[in-house]
């Protein structure tokens, strides 16, 4: 019984199982059957070596390719933004779609190191993406980021803080591959109607005086909450540890700190969120919190109805006692809309577009000239109760600067964030 | 108690309960009902929530369509991510089924009709795939997504695909062979006496005795792809490949609202009728088979 | 009389006549008798044909990620990339330095991973047998007793397989909050204001519980209901009492039954990691966990797939076990 159909079916069989075998697993063989080496920059030797940069020692990122020409046709999109969660106006957003008649995608992640992983395993392919300072260099130097076409933002220098685009901030003079998307310092954030309950000031007072030691305060057992983010959290373990070196390599001082956390984790079960602060804070969930100043004013859009914005509060340590940073606003390389990603970097650095994501939704403030400290508070923009939360220019001189860690510094730090994290 | 008033009832009271072999099982009665309960309501209630017209998941705050579709961004109507989230579900879901059942379903008729040696070894390995914990799946094909076929298979709904019938592929297998170690090979040989080519046997014969098993594989992939978490988060890439459970993950460690509870009841209504129209669909098929969907999947 | 016909074979018969040689020559595996004696003859590439695409899928999909998973954990990383996994594929460059350094750190040194593993068991161990005897209960009477509703308790038990897992266990997010329901009914008794989210070991056993029972209910279901009801009248017949009966008819025709349960229930259960992330906090953090915390940290990958590796190891065990008995029962089948 032999049908012609069944020996071609055979002969279909094999050879299909063979290529589908073959085909990638050559390849894959070829590929793996060398040693891999060590640390291979993929041939441009002008991106290696690029030196950490500090205040004192500004950096100027190289660039190998030419920025996108103005006159580049505007694609149709989508965009695809890569940001923190609740990080921009859903409307801004909006606006930008219908000015550019495009779609535009938001994807969140809810830990910069997890968005660094999945951008450069190539897992998202973002138009426009939001790093921290500290990860640029290493971007630039993996070849993942484009340089900036200066002509196609030009809100950068009517908008923003001169300092910023001359000379530029110093991990990237000349901003060549970034423009700042906000600023915020860190503090703790709390409730003043609950710490001492129904006297504001008291409230005020208690937090000023215990400083950083709040969050490790037993009478506020179980709402306590520290952010889920190994450099932040360490970070102000060590402030409050009473050392100023937000960027030790100590190990000692990076232990004292891993400590500290889990003890306060394991006797106050403090919890290690991302939003707990503008989330959960006004709801009375927790009653401090380590917080990023835009964190604690975004809070008054999450308050019960029958709650006022009094009931929040900031304390910003003293000068020269906190850290101060900024966000970035990049395009990634990979990008398949390079001049609509312009555009929305553009868009966003807009005085009316930049200050209504601040004043109506995100509550971090841009470094914008048209955004007066002292009129914010005045305005209403900013509760009165948080008056500290408001950024001035010269507090970049004054506080301390978070910078990126040299890697095997960096394994530390991870190394004890493992520990915390995996509860032992 | 039963035991009031005949007169042969043994000693009364709670003594004469335990001994009676008669009794009603009251204590397991209560026990099942009592875990029914405790199975069904926290999900009705979160579906009752959905209705709120507040923001809390846990404090009634008035009857509302808020999240259904009255809120202008974060209602499921207006809400175009969450809605992409619900139809990627959906896609990968129905892809999964139209791969994975026929896969199965064809190596279980291999696996029961050939005894060699590499037909064992085949076998033990699907059976791994069944009872390896989902992580352990999840990770191992990230890592190889990521490293060995980084530039073939990008990650993403794809990716997501491979990964789910990896996963799935072992449960027709098993339902389906259950089924097949209760019918005999005599039906085919029967129908090859009678003239049939083998493939015609498989069609015409096996293959509608096996329609009951293919039918409760069908529905337990489906249902079991609707809620996967793990390998779809492994092998997510971007807003495009979000699927609903992880939708709910994310949202149920940041900040939860009832949207998501509405979207979660859409979820369930979905595949509440889609199990339903398939356990109709396969009655008016197969008339006086056994039901055996639950059954089958547990005669391991 | 037979010597006229037999030089005039139909097409069918000559074929059959040659079957015969054909079985000669073949030699496969050993097909058992009864196949010998139907005489039907499939061609040698049949079945494997249809076992083929499956395994192939299997090999790709199933083995060559472990291999890989063995190939990063053996592996390095590029310090200079981010972190990035660099794997070695082949078995003679692989090191295992970082392998060893994620296994001593569940039994020397600072053992970080210790408390983990413990809680690990506990709560797996707790979480099955609660499974076990709540499911054995709850079969039991739908099997035994539930005539009337039996058809509206089997709709209602296998229900949880097509209501997503997340959505079962963010809906107890939403219960056990500070200020929801729950708190609220236990307030009158003083229990009031509990955190039960805050990282306590029983939300996260009674979470598990809740997730992986309906697998565990449903195989005992259908192997008390295929007991017959005659048997279990001969135990009664012979003098045994309600609890004999149950202990020396019932419990061991169930026993495979019972088997396969705990193995469904308790291999994922190690491997959960989403259970704790809603319901619980780093206190009560498990196996699963620590695999996830280390796919997402910077350099972790070799950690992660070390840790996999483990896990496997872990699983291994029961799954061997649970394979061979299935396949014992197979084979008496």
């Amino acid at each position: 019984m032999r049908h012609p159909k069944d020996m071609s079916r055979r002969q279909f069989l094999t050879r299909a199982g063979g290529a589908a075998v073959a085909m990638p697993s050559l390849a894959a063989i070829l590929a793996a059957c060398t040693k891999p080496g060590t640390a291979s920059s993929g041939g441009n030797s002008a991106l290696d070596n690029i030196p950490i940069a500090t205040l004192d020692a500004p950096v100027t990122l190289p660039t190998v390719q030419d920025p996108i020409a103005s006159d580049a046709p505007m694609e149709s999109g989508p965009l695809i933004l890569y940001n923190w969660a609740d990080y921009i106006y859903k409307k801004v957003v909006q606006d930008f779609e219908t000015k550019y008649g495009v779609d535009v995608q938001i994807t969140t992640f809810n830990n910069l190191e997890e968005g660094i992983q999945k951008v450069v395993n190539g897992q998202v392919v973002p138009d426009v993406f939001v790093p921290t300072p500290g990860y640029l260099r290493r971007l630039v130097a993996k070849d993942l980021l484009q340089p900036l076409n200066h002509d196609l933002i030009p809100n950068m220098t009517s908008t923003v803080w001169p300092s910023y685009s001359n000379p530029g901030p110093y991990y990237d003079l000349g901003w060549k591959y970034s423009v700042p998307y906000t600023i915020y310092t860190w503090g703790v954030a709390y409730r003043r109607d609950l710490i001492v309950p129904g006297n504001e000031t008291a409230s005020d007072q208690s937090i000023a005086q215990q400083g950083w030691d709040a969050l490790w305060n037993h009478d506020y057992a179980g709402q306590i909450s520290l952010y889920d983010s190994y450099g932040d959290t360490i970070a102000i373990t060590i402030l409050r540890n009473g050392s100023l070196d937000v960027n030790t390599q100590d190990p000692a001082v990076i232990d004292a700190a891993k400590q500290a956390i889990e003890q306060t984790i394991n006797d106050n079960d403090a919890r290690l969120t991302i939003n707990g602060v503008y989330a959960k804070l006004p709801a009375g969930d927790y009653v401090v919190a380590e917080a990023w100043s835009g964190d604690i004013v975004g809070a008054q859009f999450y308050l019960p109805k029958n709650l006022t914005t009094d009931v929040l509060g900031y304390w910003k340590p003293a000068d020269g006692k906190t850290m101060i940073g900024n966000d970035l606003l990049v395009i990634p390389k990979s990008s398949q809309n390079p001049r609509l990603a312009h555009a929305f970097l553009n868009f966003m650095l807009d005085d009316k577009e930049g200050t209504e994501n601040f004043t109506q939704w995100n509550g971090y403030q841009p470094p914008f000239n048209s955004i007066q400290p002292d009129t914010l508070v005045k305005d209403g923009i900013v509760p009165e109760s948080l008056a500290s939360a408001v950024v001035t220019e010269d507090m970049f001189k004054k506080d301390l600067t978070p910078y990126e860690l040299p890697p095997d510094v960096d394994q530390l730090w991870l190394d004890a964030w493992t520990e915390i994290k995996a509860g032992a | 108690m039963s035991v009031a008033v005949t007169p042969e009832a043994p000693a009364r009271g709670i003594r004469g309960y335990i001994r009676n072999p008669w009794r009603k099982p009251r204590f397991l009665q209560a026990t099942t009902i009592g875990y029914l309960l405790w199975s069904m309501l926290p999900v009705l209630i979160a579906v009752f929530f959905s209705f709120n017209s507040g923001r809390s998941r846990s404090s009634w705050q008035g009857f509302g369509l808020t999240w259904w579709s009255t809120s202008p961004t974060d209602s499921i109507l207006h809400d175009a991510e969450i809605r992409a989230a619900m139809l990627q579900t959906f896609k990968l879901s129905f892809l999964t089924v139209i791969i994975a059942v026929p896969l199965g379903t064809l190596f279980a008729i291999g696996i029961d009709r050939w005894h060699g040696r590499p037909a064992r070894a085949a076998n033990f390995t699907m059976l791994l795939s069944f009872v390896v914990p989902e992580i352990i799946l999840g990770v191992s094909l990230y890592i190889l997504f990521t490293s060995l076929f980084k530039d073939i298979i990008p990650l993403g709904t794809n990716a997501q695909l491979l990964g789910l019938v990896a996963y799935q592929v072992s449960y027709p297998v098993i339902i389906v062979r259950a089924r097949l170690l209760t019918i005999g090979p005599e039906y085919e040989e029967a129908a090859m006496d009678l003239g049939s080519t083998p493939n015609q046997a498989i069609k015409r014969v096996l293959l509608p005795l096996l329609i009951p098993a293919i039918f409760a594989s069908v529905a337990l992939v489906f249902a079991d792809t609707v809620d996967d978490f793990v390998t779809v988060q492994a092998l997510s890439a971007g807003s495009t490949s979000q699927t609903l459970a992880m939708k709910i993950y994310s949202a149920a460690r940041a900040s939860p609202t009832p949207e998501v509870n509405a979207a979660a009841t859409v979820m369930l209504i979905t595949t509440l009728l889609v199990i339903a129209g398939g356990v109709l669909f396969y009655k008016r098929f197969s008339k006086g088979q056994e039901l055996g969907g639950a059954t089958d999947f547990a005669q391991l | 009389m037979p010597e006229i016909a037999t030089e005039t074979t139909t097409p069918v018969e000559q074929e059959q006549t040659q079957e015969p040689r054909r079985r000669r020559r073949r030699r496969r595996g050993g097909p058992p008798a009864s196949e010998e004696r139907s005489g039907v003859w499939y061609p040698r590439w049949y079945w494997p044909s249809f076992i083929a695409p499956g395994t192939i899928a299997l090999i790709f999909l199933f083995v060559l990620p472990f291999y890989v998973v063995f190939s990063v954990a053996f592996g390095t990383v590029d310090f200079n990339n981010f972190g990035t996994a660099v794997p070695y594929y082949a078995p003679w460059w692989w090191s295992f330095h970082t392998f060893n350094g994620t296994l001593q750190q569940f039994y020397a040194g600072t053992h970080i991973y210790q408390a983990p593993l413990f809680r690990t068991f506990e709560y797996v161990i707790a979480a099955s047998i609660i499974c076990l005897v709540l499911g054995y209960t709850v079969a039991y009477y739908t099997a035994r007793y539930a005539t009337k509703y039996k058809g509206l308790i089997l709709i209602l038990l296998v229900s949880p397989f097509w209501i997503s897992y997340l959505m079962r266990i963010y809906a107890w997010q939403g219960l056990l909050d500070v200020n929801g329901p729950i708190n609220k009914i236990l307030g009158p008794f003083g229990f009031g204001h509990t955190n039960f989210l805050e990282g306590k070991p029983i939300t996260i056993i009674l979470g598990l519980v809740y997730g992986y029972i309906p697998f565990m209910i449903l195989p005992i279901y259908a192997s008390l209901d295929r007991i017959q009801e005659s048997l279990l009248e001969a135990g009664r017949d012979l003098g045994g009492s309600g609890a004999q009966t149950f202990w020396r008819v019932t419990l061991p025709l169930s026993r495979p039954a019972i088997l396969a349960g705990i193995v469904i229930v308790t291999l994922p259960m190690f491997g959960d990691y989403y259970t704790n992330d809603l319901l619980g906090s780093t206190k009560t953090s498990m196996f699963g966990n620590l695999i996830s915390q280390q796919t997402e940290a910077t350099a972790g990958s070799t950690r992660a797939a070390s840790l996999v590796l483990i896990l496997s190891v872990i699983v291994l065990i029961p799954m061997m076990y649970y394979l061979r008995e299935t396949r014992k029962q197979v084979e008496q089948a």
